[in-house]
């Protein structure tokens, strides 16, 4: 947080935010839940450590060991292309947290950007930006997906690096997600700076001569940013959600690269032969979205102002 | 309140011409025309074919007049030819709209005649074991992959227990009300597993915020009973949230229940669109995705009456100022 | 609290909501053996056999048409609607000069005398004059316009025979599988403006006009979309079909399609339009008591285009190399049990065409590193090979995004060619960026992975031929996506259309496909196989493995 110079905000920020932690802990699933995404990064960061200690290998295929049940060279089994199931799941929630979370951070950015813009300056300016706001809203997602899905990106001018990895898929979505994921987090801070621009601590800046730039940097984001994070957190989970759904659309990220999403669309027809190939990303997706469900709605309860004790 | 209307809709009708363009330029920016598809499934087209028909269907003008051409048409109320379904473009929409209705009607009363009151339940024992499961139930019905839930219902309700049929709008040859709704449960209740637990959670938290109100404080301590007290004082204006979720979901709703009508083959909207897309009948996914974007903007507009009508406190011209 | 009325209030709304929810359900009906439910995994867009040929389309029509000449199970060519095949020897094909001094030839076929419409009238020669001059005008909107060109002229011998003058003087010419009849006394009025017609005709607006039809089955109902019903054709003058109404159901998930045939909703997944053979297999070890399966290998010819334009695949012992590295019998075994057979060039080992004595590459890595080495892909940095000048040995694999079979092939490919030392990168695109764009114009910088589907015979001409590589000087025309050039090979292609005696026409085909081996504009993979999953009370229903689909044959299924 940010210390503050020229007037005090309504409540000092090091209290307030101990009182949110005590708030927060006393919600028994979001902090249940706060573990088991921490766990879950964790074991997504370490996937090259624990492929080496087990000896397993996410890309490597063969044919011969197709379908294995789990055993001690593949605790989760092997796939339809004879990899290691774990490895996968593994290497999958790297890129499934990774896209969820970049994708949101950046379309809160935006979002942020746009409504503080938007709810400070008012007028024309917000007239402006909120009539976009709704054009973005409108705008029907799907040809867009297949367009970006298409679009020449040397043409673009990106470096060879980017363009011919095979990680650009990730890119792509991350790019779509926070071309048009930032309204309700825009909406969300606007409303929030238009409340905020009426309290007498920024009136005060206000008179003092400070520049919109600092007041909006010192006195309004700090008192707004609590709607952001909640926004965000739940945003992740619907985020991983989607990626699942383009997956199945056949727009989400390409082989090799394993994400929840693909593998579980992989086993949809795999499910009369080995469900469990279906069930383990299934349920990982199904286990992290709802933690960040959870995560948001405890962080929501923990910053509510209006809260009692 | 006539000028607000008059603007709203004024700006609207911009809104609409923009979509309009930005979707015909994307459709048109996306690489490959129907033909160069045609010429890949049939290697006996020749390239003089491909010419040939590519002038046939106009796609060597160039993206701008072919634009102006539609656009024309469709102020006469020619909305053209939908070359995948040959079929004029307003019949193809005719006979899947009351599908999508059906479809979407049926799951949204569903899942408003499940969550409100299991919202108001949970609201007004907070932190209660009870409020804890209903909660458990909520994230669980968002979290799930729709077209993995579809799936698992499907498997369950079709395949093993074989009471409900797994696909399609109705048994070939039967007509009869009880057959469509029977094939409509499936997909009625995914689309309703998938939405219940948002709306469940929003009249829950605006009731809590609602119950902390000075006016409800003063009625409970004047002794009005629980049940009173929701239906008479608190529920209009907890309501206020729920209805603008909803009224801003109508566009999204309307095109996404794609998964599930690909899933359960349900012939709605949904569907159509993505299919016109793919397939290159952009006489169809435009006037798709125009109906699509009127949804979501008269959605905008019910949201902002329904306000009014809702919390005496707003008057449309504040509203309107404060936009 | 007062909570005892919010909870009654509770508990009677949970009962209403339960009830509104068991009045739906009720059992199944079963469907009675005299209608059989066909799932196909896409719907037809239009019912004009001439229109846009796609397979959806053929496999309906099949039931409630019939063309002239097709090739039948056993890849021969056959008459269904003419009384013999044109042949030298029956006096029926006759060579001739055209009106410019070329070669050409007349040939003369004679229409069923029993044959008619769905409401009664005679199909004749009136049917076959109009079909061509519809097919022959410019904004008709017909698909295939080059055998309405051909043809320069119909003689009427009588109501039933018309000899056809073509042009063009081929070895094929007894095929007229493309001269999709239309019925002169419903069509005519609708061609009146024949720029309208693909909207206006009767097929797209009137589809269950009886006259539109002459099949075994008549279509009876068109649900766009979802389905298709065909009733028997009374007027139909062969062997009664069996069951008095097939329907055909459109369903394109596959999982969703596996789970209507196991809960009853369909009765049969069509090879033709169904499943991969990877989905089939899956399938099949939970399905197998229940259902029959037949895996008919055929002429989808799955195969990686190789960018020829790229220096370092110029170079053929890369080529080579790359096909020694992958094991093509093990990707047939493992992942198609054996159904898929490996392909050695783009001739099916079941056509009469097919040379037996081609050069085979077979899995070798030692050879492939062999070959690499001698390419001068020799220093090995962390497993990857590199050259002289220090470039990294890494090529681009392409293909179909969202097709799970092909995916997989390519995973595995990208697996096995690591083992040694090239770095496969993947990169795929949704079908219509795919082909409408990369592959149509030549975009991929090094490998493309697809299938060309053919008829029995095919001549690759618009595959092979220098002219046929696409170029933005000409219109992108022309499927030679590798940019295959070689004379001898034009030669060839040229020849084998019109030398017909058998024992030099069998030395060009067989030329041809050793030079294919030889060169390798395309590495050969498989020939991909449809999975046919019928109930075991379904029979009679052939695979033909060809463009020319089961229902050809509809009126032999029966019931037992």
């Amino acid at each position: 947080m940010t210390t503050v110079t020229d007037t005090p905000p309504p409540s000092p920020p090091q209290s307030n935010a101990r009182r949110m932690a005590r708030r927060f802990r006393r919600h028994r699933l979001a902090l249940g839940s706060l573990v088991v995404l921490i766990l879950l990064a964790l074991l997504s960061l370490g996937a090259p450590l624990i492929e080496a200690l087990l000896g397993i290998d996410a890309e490597t295929t063969n044919l011969f060991q197709r379908f294995q049940p789990p055993s001690a060279a593949h605790p989760l089994g092997t796939d339809e292309a004879g990899r290691d199931v774990l490895a996968r799941l593994l290497h999958g929630g790297r890129v499934s947290l990774a896209v969820a979370m970049v994708a949101a951070l950046c379309s809160a950015i935006i979002g942020t950007l746009i409504g503080l813009f938007a709810g400070y300056h008012g007028g024309w300016a917000d007239t402006l930006l909120m009539r976009f706001t709704d054009g973005v809203i409108a705008l029907p997602l799907l040809p867009l997906l297949i367009v970006l899905a298409a679009i020449d990106l040397n043409k673009l001018g990106l470096p060879e690096s980017i363009t011919q990895s095979e990680d650009v898929s990730l890119y792509r979505i991350v790019v779509i997600i926070a071309l048009f994921g930032w309204t309700t987090v825009a909406r969300l801070v606007r409303a929030e700076t238009l409340s905020l621009k009426q309290r007498e601590f920024v009136r005060a800046a206000v008179a003092q001569g400070a520049r919109p730039g600092r007041i909006m940097r010192t006195h309004i984001l700090p008192n707004a940013i609590s709607p952001i994070i909640v926004a965000t957190t739940l945003s992740v989970g619907s985020i991983i959600l989607f990626e699942s759904v383009l997956s199945f659309l056949g727009l989400g990220i390409q082989p090799p690269v394993a994400s929840w999403g693909n593998m579980l669309t992989n086993a949809q027809d795999l499910i009369w032969d080995a469900p469990l190939l279906a069930v383990w990303p299934g349920l990982l997706i199904f286990v992290t979205v709802i933690a960040f469900n959870f995560l948001g709605d405890g962080l929501q309860d923990a910053m509510d102002p209006r809260a009692v004790d | 309140m006539f000028r607000y209307i008059a603007g709203r809709l004024l700006e609207s009708i911009v809104v609409l011409l923009v979509v309009s363009f930005a979707v015909y330029g994307l459709i048109g920016l996306m690489p490959g025309d129907p033909i160069d598809l045609m010429v890949q499934g049939d290697p006996n087209l020749t390239p003089e074919d491909a010419k040939r028909l590519k002038a046939l269907y106009g796609l060597d003008q160039p993206i701008i007049d072919r634009y102006l051409a539609w656009l024309g048409n469709a102020a006469q109320g020619d909305f053209g030819y939908s070359r995948n379904h040959g079929q004029p473009v307003l019949d193809v929409i005719g006979s899947r709209i009351g599908n999508t209705i059906f479809l979407l009607g049926i799951s949204l009363i569903l899942s408003l005649a499940i969550a409100i009151p299991i919202g108001i339940y949970a609201a007004l024992r907070p932190y209660s074991p009870l409020d804890y499961a209903i909660n458990m139930f909520c994230f669980a019905g968002i979290s799930i992959p729709p077209f993995w839930l579809a799936l698992l219902l499907i498997i369950l309700f079709s395949v093993t227990l074989g009471w409900l049929p797994a696909g399609g709008m109705a048994t070939v040859g039967a007509s009869g009300l009880l057959d469509r709704l029977e094939h409509a449960v499936l997909p009625v209740a995914a689309l309703t597993i998938a939405s219940v637990g948002s709306f469940t959670r929003f009249m829950r938290a605006s009731m809590i915020q609602t119950l902390r109100q000075d006016y409800i404080r003063t009625a409970r301590a004047k002794g009005v009973s629980t049940t009173r007290m929701v239906t008479h004082h608190a529920l209009q204006n907890a309501l206020i949230p729920l209805v603008t979720v909803i009224a801003l979901s109508f566009g999204t709703l309307f095109s996404g229940a794609l998964i599930t009508e690909t899933m359960f083959s349900w012939l709605g909207m949904g569907k159509m669109i993505y299919d016109a897309i793919l397939g290159n009948d952009y006489n169809l996914a435009l006037v798709g995705l125009m109906i699509a974007t009127v949804l979501t903007l008269a959605g905008n507009f019910l949201a902002d009456i329904g306000y009014v009508w809702l919390d005496p406190r707003v008057t449309i011209a504040s509203r309107a100022d404060k936009r | 609290m007062a909570d005892k009325p919010i909870r009654n209030f509770f508990r009677y709304w949970m009962c209403a909501l339960a009830l509104v929810c068991g009045l739906a359900i009720a059992p199944p009906a079963f469907a009675a053996k005299d209608t059989l439910v066909i799932g196909i995994s896409q719907f037809p867009r239009n019912f004009n056999p001439n229109i846009e040929s796609m397979l959806a389309k053929s496999y309906v029509l099949a039931m409630a048409r019939r063309q002239i000449t097709i090739y039948d199970p056993n890849w021969k060519l056959i008459c269904l609607l003419c009384t013999e095949l044109p042949t030298y020897k029956n006096g029926r094909a006759k060579n001739e000069k055209t009106a410019d001094g070329k070669d050409g030839i007349a040939v003369t076929y004679s229409l069923l005398p029993q044959a008619v419409w769905g409401d009664g009238t005679p199909i004749t020669v009136k049917d076959v004059l109009f079909t061509w001059q519809a097919g022959r005008h410019k904004q008709s909107g017909f698909g295939n316009s080059e055998l309405f060109e051909r043809i320069t002229s119909i003689d009427v011998i009588d109501d039933k025979t018309f000899t056809l003058h073509v042009n063009k003087r081929t070895c094929d010419f007894a095929g007229i599988s493309g001269l999709e009849l239309l019925p002169a006394h419903i069509e005519e009025a609708n061609f009146a403006e024949p720029v309208e017609y693909r909207k206006r005709s009767a097929y797209e607006t009137d589809t269950t006009n009886p006259g539109l039809w002459y099949g075994p089955y008549r279509i009876a109902e068109v649900v766009s979309g979802s389905h298709i019903v065909l009733e028997r054709n009374p007027k139909w003058w062969g062997q009664k079909p069996a069951f008095k109404r097939i329907i055909v159901k459109a369903i394109e998930n596959t999982a969703a399609l596996t789970a209507n045939l196991l809960s009853g909703d369909i009765d049969y997944i069509a090879g033709e339009l169904g499943m991969t053979v990877d989905q089939a297999l899956a399938f099949e070890k939970r399905a197998k008591d229940k259902f029959d399966f037949e895996y008919k290998s055929g002429l989808i010819y799955e195969h990686i285009d190789v960018n020829l334009d790229n220096p370092v695949l110029a170079d053929i012992r890369m080529r080579r190399a790359l096909l020694h590295a992958i094991d093509r019998n093990a990707i047939n075994q493992q992942l198609f049990a054996g159904h898929q057979p490996v392909a050695h060039g783009q001739t099916n080992p079941l056509d009469t065409v097919y040379n037996p004595d081609t050069p085979k590459y077979a899995y070798d890595p030692k050879q492939a590193k062999a070959l690499l080495d001698a390419a001068g892909w020799s220093v090995i940095k962390q497993g990857i090979r590199h050259n002289a000048k220090g470039e990294r040995l890494q090529l681009e694999l392409m293909t179909t995004a969202g097709n799970k079979s092909r995916e997989l092939v390519q995973q595995v490919i990208q697996s096995q060619l690591k083992q040694v030392g090239i770095d496969l990168r993947l990169r795929n695109e949704p079908a219509r960026v795919f082909f409408g764009d990369t592959v149509s114009q030549r975009k991929f910088p090094d490998m493309v992975m697809y299938a060309w589907v053919s008829a029995p015979q095919n001549i690759p001409r618009t595959t092979l031929y220098s002219t046929q590589v696409p170029t933005p000087e000409n219109n992108w025309s022309g499927q030679n996506y590798p940019g295959y050039r070689n004379p001898v090979m034009d030669k060839v292609l040229d020849d084998v259309e019109t030398v017909c005696e058998d024992a030099p026409q069998k030395k060009l085909w067989h030329d041809m496909q050793r030079l294919y081996a030889e060169d390798l504009p395309a590495l050969p993979l498989y020939f991909r196989a449809n999975p046919f999953i019928m109930p075991k009370w379904l029979k009679g229903v052939t695979p033909t493995g060809h463009q020319f689909t089961s229902p050809n044959w509809v009126e032999t299924w029966t019931a037992e």
